[in-house]
């Protein structure tokens, strides 16, 4: 059974070390510039949302991970670096307890600071546009801010199951080098290699009509994949008839990931001992 | 004599090849100042951390307080708390873990860091952190208190201010076992002396009484004549030193 009050308790502790953290604040600003420089250069552009989020995709794609990276990669290595696990241990509270407190301590505000920022940015893009875009000759009545607030949440899930693969990694580790390297895997292996895998099987010529279905195997193809289904697609006046991803299995993909990676987090934090 | 409230029967633990405890059998009191002693490599971290519940014995039984809530309390060597929280954030946070209500402020004044509790954990010297520590091992009310080595590093006031600490929460009934190097403060302070060495206890005893019996001054030449230089086999004592080849 988890108890809400202990898990409550240690994300609070979390939420408290990440705002006391002058380098992530710096991370944080950083990740703000970019994507606010991003939808400054949109301004008034005819493109509307649909624009704006293309522009966006990648750099989320490949940012989110690194800010993850940021935020999580010390979380639990750094209290069993210091001696304050064991100390936690001798507390009731429990392997899933703990890892939940941190990845809610971390990764809710990793959400909060990824869809305020991009909410931002399509405010800021949205500045200036005309009243009568050009952009609906183009695109249908789909671009709305509404489903570029599905690009946003999106982009805040994605960051919250790369946060859980992170914190995977910080457990799994035993010294400060091995969180260090894990955590750059992670992020390495979530933004590019899981790509160039699906790159690699289509290059087979086994995939066939199944890539819709492999992209949501892999957390940024995911991401990537309800973007373009759900976000952008349901935009476009004509619908380009390929499939960029299958939405269900993106969704199932991004969720399972997550709780993949909490699982062995909780797994690998510590071993058990019969009371 | 009351009831243990830590006990070891038939433990065996170890490390591949390296054996820690060899079929060993402890039982300790409440109420009691326990001090484990032994040479760098016997084992002694290892034995806190199994009679702490860290680790799983390999055989036998190890048996702890049927109390609920929390019932061992835990200091590693020295421990380093969050950066950037206070002393009495520090105490609220571990406070929160626990069923009862905390007073953080009596518990900090309790080991003497009362006009600490707004200083940041960063701030705080080896031996201010260490009374952290203390005081963080009293929250829960746990009835065994495991210390390893809380006076490494630190100065004779501090560490005898621990000692101290340590044997009044003794007094209040707990069980409180720590490892030290310290032997003359161990001689000093507690209650009763385990001298672990090659995965046995091989003495066990109120340290004037071991003194007594072997006949010698201290406590220290006890634990020399008992462990007959086990700790320097590892070592090459007569190697030169860079000093020495001048």
């Amino acid at each position: 059974m988890i108890r809400p009050r202990l898990v409550a308790a240690v994300a609070s502790r979390e939420v408290r070390t990440l705002l006391r953290n002058r380098a992530l604040l710096a991370v944080a600003a950083a990740f703000a510039a970019v994507v606010l420089g991003l939808g400054g250069a949109s301004m008034g552009s005819p493109g509307g949302y649909v624009s704006l989020t293309y522009d966006l995709l990648l750099p989320v794609e490949l940012l989110v991970p690194v800010l993850a990276f940021a935020i999580a990669y010390q979380s639990i290595r750094g209290d069993d670096e210091r001696g304050t696990l064991s100390i936690l241990r001798t507390y009731s509270v429990s392997r899933l307890e703990y890892v939940l407190g941190v990845f809610v301590g971390r990764a809710v505000p990793a959400f909060v600071l990824v869809v305020a920022v991009l909410g931002a940015a399509g405010v800021v893009a949205g500045l200036g546009a005309p009243p009568t875009s050009s952009f609906l000759a183009t695109h249908s009545a789909g671009d709305t801010p509404l489903i570029y607030g599905r690009f946003v949440l999106f982009a805040g899930w994605y960051v919250l199951a790369t946060v859980a693969f992170v914190l995977a990694a910080s457990a799994l580790a035993r010294t400060d080098r091995e969180a260090l390297a894990a955590g750059v895997g992670v992020v390495v292996i979530v933004a590019f290699l899981a790509d160039l895998a699906l790159v690699a099987l289509l290059t087979t010529g086994f995939v066939g009509d199944l890539i819709g279905v492999l992209v949501g195997l892999a957390p940024a193809s995911a991401f990537r994949g309800l973007v373009l289904e759900l976000a952008i697609r349901p935009a476009i006046a004509a619908d380009p008839g390929v499939a960029t991803g299958h939405p269900l299995v993106s969704a199932l993909g991004l969720a399972g990931w997550t709780v993949a990676a909490l699982a062995t987090a909780a797994v690998a934090v510590w071993r058990p001992v019969e009371r | 004599m009351s009831e243990p409230v830590l006990e070891f029967a038939a433990a065996s633990f170890g490390f591949g090849d390296v054996t820690i405890l060899d079929d060993a059998n402890v039982a300790l009191e409440d109420g009691t100042f326990v001090a484990l002693v032994g040479p760098n490599g016997a084992g002694k971290t290892t034995a806190l951390e199994l009679f702490a519940g860290l680790r799983s014995l390999d055989t036998g039984t190890v048996t702890r307080p049927a109390t609920t809530g929390r019932t061992v309390a835990y200091l590693p060597q020295s421990p380093r708390f969050r950066p950037g929280f206070t002393v009495r954030e520090v105490v609220t946070f571990y406070g929160s873990l626990v069923e009862t209500e905390v007073d953080a402020d009596a518990i900090l004044s309790r080991v003497g860091l009362g006009g600490a509790t707004d200083r940041r954990v960063d701030e705080l010297s080896g031996g201010m952190t260490r009374l952290l520590g203390l005081a963080q091992a009293l929250i829960g009310d746990p009835p065994v208190v495991v210390l390893d080595e809380p006076t490494s590093g630190l100065d004779p006031d501090i560490a005898d201010h621990i000692f101290e600490a340590a044997a009044s929460m003794a007094a209040d009934g707990r069980l409180v076992l720590t490892t030290s190097h310290d032997l003359e403060a161990v001689s000093r302070y507690v209650d009763r002396v385990l001298l672990i060495a090659n995965g046995e206890f091989v003495l066990d005893g109120p340290p004037a009484a071991l003194v007594e019996q072997a006949g010698a001054e201290r406590l220290r030449d006890v634990f020399s004549s008992t462990v007959a230089g086990s700790g320097r086999d590892a070592v090459d004592i007569d190697a030169q030193t860079e000093g020495d080849s001048a």
